[in-house]
């Protein structure tokens, strides 16, 4: 989604509107119009590979016939206008565009689809809470997460919430993010399943003998109103939370009522709380906001400190967000700022960045270590977890990611860093135990170098084997420019004919010849094979064996780890690649984080009109060389994040 | 830093398919079996983790029904009468832990495309009952080596997922909320409310969010649909009043008890007929510290690669509970009257593991119970060793045949074993040997059989068998106890010659000078 750099993309199109203006003295500069400039054009060049025929790279233009719909595949654009841009679209082989045609393609784009876009928030939509998201509201809610009766061993997994166990994992919805649950409908089996969580859930509160349960059936029993008296209260307050907003006073005298009078008084309070913990606005986000229909209005005091406390913590409020919503003062911007700070600093926030890195960076491919060592498996994948929870921690630069001289070791992992192991302590496992989980510590890469930031972390590496998973994986991961699937006739790269010692690179590229294949290669091949010093398991060997003089003699050859970026940057190995990174890709780095965070944040995919926010809010991020922590607050803070649109009719 | 990384994303991840979580299915309705007016038979087994410590748990000498139980089979030996075991089963070589676990129930470790026999009985008498089957564990999946997680599999060999809490299963058996009448009562109000509540919110409601609770709407009147077309059941099913659904266990040895309690009362209320358990994974790392052992079992089952004696104490605790929670278990079902009989008397139980030496992996002589007079059809009571190693899978086509499923073959045997009902078999000839003491000075010299004391909490002390004298004691230093490898010699006859003191009248050897084993068995060769 190389919208890369916006800002040099507008310069180079600057740049183009100059050398138009001298060669084309008569050049119109009116908005070029959809059906009449650019469908033309797209008949001409775009659609035989793009949607007549073929849907190449699941890009299909014969779709949009409409500029709304153009809109709606926006991400498709940038793609394609980049390409453009670069000469690499249309191919070599098809007929090209003229000058004149390109630069209008690329100012409609930018008019249209960039600068005229105004932000707006999305259309408010309710959505059931997340397995993880139920888990910590029940646990937050009743004072205790409903345990799984079982005993633990090491080195074994079995899940011990009760919620997680007998509720199914969420898939991620079109954000890519778990916590887009709009697509996930209730099922009767998931009825089921809610409801004999909070019958046992029930049975725990009693066993515990929990504030709610005790303080209720504490009420003076011979007088009826003096326990309705007693009761409203403690319903008023368990309801608040429960929905996450003040319910009406009747509404919680009439619960106090039925219990005061009933012959059974446990069975109606067991009653009256299951009927909470069953209904939709606990079981649903968002469902009794009410703010005017149909035209964008910030949302309510109780909706925003859930978006929060749900971006943040995964959990429901706290009393504090509680207090300042009823106060109507969490719209402030230096209040909703303080609470945000707050917020970070609380140890919950590390579910934000458990659940984030875990899926942003796509760490779940990890899981299948897991089949080798459990311990082990854990410890490198906790690892970039550690680290990004502690650039979010510390508000450390946002570049940060890519080079930093910290980071989280365990002994499990600490034969990667060298000396710089001798910064944690040293480990004995007890006697009879064969391999435990351990805590990662804070390092500095004094010795290391090589394995400052994400990139170089062992478990990133071993997750993507080779240099083409890893060119890949920063491209989509850290870049976000996703590249369409590879043409199924790939092929194997030959190995080396006899007598000739050529290394995996040079392989590769007999390999990669094919034209067709430059155009994600170009891309992929430069970053993966910067980091080929690292080996499959993410050791660091900076070194290839090859056959050497003498018989059966292998010698280490060091590893050809230069490169050259389409963009003409060139380097010689991935520490220079990593300065590139920060300095000539800084931007759209940021600009890529800054999309998905609002998206894991918004539970739901960006749309074009959300586009001016990230770009507004990445820019500034980038100029002002901000931090982690300052990024989440901006996001927190963004239009989409505070408003929103209530349509009373299905919209079109 | 006190946190761990979301379980739940490993045990649902990338190995998702190799990781089935138990589908718990905990509302569906399910039918009430009439009672029979015969007996049913059953099938249970229980799995003991790690193998065993061959010198403790071997019978060796005896006849079929003249025997010694060996120490470790103490702790169920009043339920001899009630017990086939058997001996010398098991195969060639060595074995994986993941492979053994195979073994167990699927007959060989080769055998990975098709089902384990508890399978194939459940699909031949599970129709019958509410439940066709439980598979039930202790222990959490062991994901370095999935295999080993799993003792039940599918037609196709796949793992079929376990549970491990009591509590679940309880519910699962006994408090189907859709059958029980007072959680119908229960789900009907909270129906009856919910509907009100989500249809006045839905006036009010925005657009979106009355898509969202037409949603909720529709599912709460399918439930609503659901609960009257159930068939309704007269009340808690017969025999389980009184059973109170299990607490949360403090300690391993209640989560075992509850789950045992759960499995004799499932098969007496006839709501399954055929159950596995394991007490354990086959290479279970579980810490048993309400033992006072702090040690991982799967380290101490390497008793010879981790040697000390305080680690063999620690094993021998493990595996004492083991054989108690099968004692326990086989108490519990005798204690179930079913028609005339009790129900272990209707039952096959198979205890046992699928090695059998737990620190070289041997798969011989891997320990087989059968408990159970399984109606009749097996004469218990007694102590088969064959003459040479059987293959599991022979046990499991008579086992087959016990249950009225006639195979040619099962995991590549095409013999079904002989003996469990009394039929001829061929027996293990032990080569013959006299045994006699002498007395010189304070030398003694003694040739018999060496055994561990029955006593394992003296797992140190050995005895020497002399038919028609009472055994002599030997109680060495721990320098003589290593030097002349007595554990390894445990079970054959040896010459043993030493230092003898008299206590209590009785002669006691306390310093070896010279062993010599009978028939010059080479270390190695031999189990144990």
């Amino acid at each position: 989604m190389p919208i890369a750099s916006n800002a040099s993309i507008k310069g180079i199109i600057g740049v183009a509107f100059c050398f138009a203006s001298t060669l084309c003295v008569c050049a119109d500069f009116r908005t070029p119009d959809f059906q009449q400039d650019i469908l033309p054009l797209l008949e001409t060049y775009c659609f035989e590979c793009h949607g007549d025929k073929k849907i190449k790279g699941g890009v299909n233009f014969v779709e949009m016939t409409t500029e709304a719909k153009a809109q709606l595949h926006y991400k498709d654009w940038e793609n394609a206008i980049q390409a453009l841009h670069a000469g690499e679209m249309p191919p070599d082989a098809a007929e090209q565009p003229k000058a004149s045609e390109v630069d209008l393609l690329k100012r409609w784009y930018q008019e249209v689809l960039v600068e005229q876009v105004i932000a707006k928030p999305a259309l408010f939509q309710s959505r059931r809470l997340s397995a993880g998201e139920y888990r910590h509201t029940l646990t937050s809610l009743l004072g205790f997460d409903p345990e799984v009766a079982i005993m633990e061993a090491e080195q074994t997994q079995s899940e011990t919430s009760l919620v997680l166990k007998l509720l199914p994992d969420d898939p991620p919805g079109e954000s890519g993010f778990q916590n887009d649950t709009h697509k996930q409908p209730l099922t009767s089996g998931l009825w089921d399943q809610y409801a004999y969580i909070t019958d046992s859930a029930l049975n725990q509160l009693q066993d515990r003998g929990s504030p709610i349960w005790q303080k209720t059936l504490q009420y003076p029993w011979k007088n009826p109103e003096e326990a309705i008296k007693h009761i409203t209260p403690l319903f008023q307050s368990f309801q608040r939370r429960a929905y996450r907003r003040p319910v009406p006073l009747d509404d919680s005298e009439h619960l106090a009522s039925t219990i005061a009078r009933a012959s059974n008084p446990v069975a109606a309070l067991k009653k009256e709380l299951r009927v909470i913990l069953m209904s939709p606005p606990f079981l649903y986000r968002g469902l009794l906001m009410d703010v005017t229909r149909d035209k964008p209005v910030l949302v309510d005091d109780f909706e925003l400190a859930e978006r929060l406390s749900y971006f943040l913590w995964q959990d429901m409020p706290d009393e504090r967000l509680f207090q300042l919503a009823e106060q109507g003062l969490l719209h402030r911007k230096t209040i909703l700022e303080k609470q945000i700070q707050r917020m970070l600093k609380d140890i919950k926030s590390r579910r934000l960045s458990e659940g984030f890195t875990t899926q942003w960076l796509g760490l779940g491919a990890m899981d299948s270590f897991a089949r080798k060592q459990l311990p082990l498996a854990v410890s490198l994948k906790t690892q970039p977890i550690e680290f990004v929870h502690y650039l979010i921690h510390e508000n450390r630069p946002l570049l940060e990611l890519i080079d930093s001289r910290i980071t989280f070791t365990n002994p499990h992992l600490a034969k990667h860093y060298a000396e710089d192991r001798k910064q944690i302590a040293s480990y004995r496992k007890a006697r009879g135990i064969e391999l435990e989980n351990i805590a990662h510590t804070r390092i500095e890469l004094r010795h290391t170098p090589h394995r400052g930031g994400i990139l170089t972390m062992p478990g990133i590496l071993a997750m993507n084997r080779g240099p083409i998973l890893r060119g890949n994986w920063i491209l989509e991961r850290i870049l976000g420019d996703h590249l369409p699937d590879p043409p199924a006739n790939i092929g194997q790269v030959q190995p080396n004919s006899q007598g000739k010692h050529l290394s995996f690179r040079e392989r590769f590229s007999l390999h990669r010849a094919n034209p067709s294949c430059a155009f994600c290669h170009d891309k992929i091949d430069p970053l993966g094979f910067a980091l080929q010093d690292y080996n499959d398991q993410g050791g660091y060997q900076p070194w290839a064996k090859l056959p050497g003089k003498g018989k059966d003699r292998l010698t280490r050859t060091p590893i050809d780890t230069s490169g050259k970026l389409p963009s003409g940057e060139t380097f010689e190995n991935l520490i220079q690649l990593k300065k590139l990174l920060i300095t000539v890709k800084g931007d759209q780095i940021i600009h890529h984080l800054t999309e998905q965070l609002m998206s894991y944040a918004l539970c739901r995919k960006l749309e074009i009109w959300d586009q001016p926010s990230v770009r507004r809010i990445s820019q500034a991020m980038h100029e002002e060389q901000a931090g982690w922590a300052d990024l989440i607050s901006e996001i927190a803070m963004s239009l989409p994040f505070t408003q929103t649109i209530v349509t009373s009719v299905k919209p079109e | 830093m006190n946190w761990r990384i979301n379980r739940r994303s490993f045990l649902r991840g990338a190995a998702g398919a190799l990781l089935p979580l138990p589908y718990l299915n905990l509302m569906e309705p399910t039918a009430q079996a009439a009672r029979p007016a015969e007996p049913p038979l059953r099938f249970l087994t229980l799995l003991k983790p790690n193998g065993v410590h061959p010198p403790s748990w071997n019978i060796e000498g005896g006849a079929e029904s003249d025997f010694r139980m060996s120490p470790l089979m103490r702790p169920f030996a009043h339920h001899k009468e009630d017990l086939l075991i058997l001996d010398n089963m098991g195969d060639f070589g060595f074995s994986s832990h993941s492979n053994s676990t195979r073994r167990f129930l699927s007959g060989h470790h080769q055998h990975t495309q098709g089902p384990s026999i508890d399978q194939l009985i459940a699909d031949r008498i599970g129709g019958e009952t509410p439940h066709r089957s439980l598979e039930l564990t202790t222990e959490g999946l062991f994901p370095n080596q999935v295999g080993c997680s799993y003792i039940s599999y599918d037609r196709q060999g796949a793992p079929i997922p376990r549970e491990s809490d009591p509590q679940l299963i309880f519910d699962r058996l006994f408090r189907n909320p859709m059958s029980h009448p007072r959680k119908r009562q229960e789900m009907r109000s909270l129906l009856d409310r919910v509907n009100e509540d989500a249809s006045a919110l839905s006036r009010r409601a925005g657009y979106e969010d009355r898509q969202v609770l037409d949603q909720y709407l529709s599912v709460v009147r399918e439930t609503e649909q659901r609960l009257e077309h159930i068939q309704v059941s007269s009340g808690p099913r017969a025999g389980i009043q009184g059973h109170k659904r299990p607490g949360r266990p403090s300690n391993l040895d209640e989560q075992v008890d509850a789950m045992l309690d759960i499995i004799a009362l499932a098969l007496w209320t006839d709501s399954t007929r055929c159950i596995t358990y394991m007490l354990g994974n086959s290479n279970s790392r579980m810490i048993f510290d309400f033992l006072g052992v702090k040690e991982q079992h799967h380290y101490l089952s390497h008793f010879f690669r981790n040697f000390s004696r305080s680690n063999i104490d620690g094993l021998l605790k493990i595996s004492l509970w083991h054989m108690e929670k099968f004692a326990y278990l086989l108490d519990r079902l005798k204690g179930y009257q079913d028609h005339h009989g009790s129900l272990l008397d209707h039952s096959i139980v198979l205890f046992g593991s699928g090695m059998g030496h737990s620190d070289n992996h041997t798969a011989t002589r891997i320990p087989t119970i059968l408990a159970g007079k399984g109606k009749g059809s097996i004469r218990t009571g007694r102590y088969l060793r064959f003459s040479e190693n059987q293959q599991l899978g022979r046990l499991h086509l008579t086992l087959l045949e016990h249950f009225g499923i006639n195979q040619t073959s099962y995991a590549g045997s095409t013999r079904p074993l002989p003996g469990l009902d009394g039929s001829p078999y061929e027996a293990y000839t032990e080569r013959p040997f006299a045994s006699w003491i002498r007395l010189e000075g304070d030398t003694l010299t003694v040739q018999g059989r060496l055994r561990l004391s029955d006593d394992l909490s003296e797992a140190k002390v050995f005895y020497v068998d002399v038919e028609g004298k009472k055994p002599i004691r030997v109680e060495v230093a721990f320098k003589d106890f290593h030097r002349f490898n007595l554990a390894y010699h445990c079970g054959t006859p040896v010459i043993l010659q030493g230092l003898c003191s008299i206590r209590e009248g009785v002669p006691l050897l306390h310093k070896i000078t010279k062993l010599t084993s009978l028939f010059g068995k080479k270390p190695g060769s031999q189990n144990g």
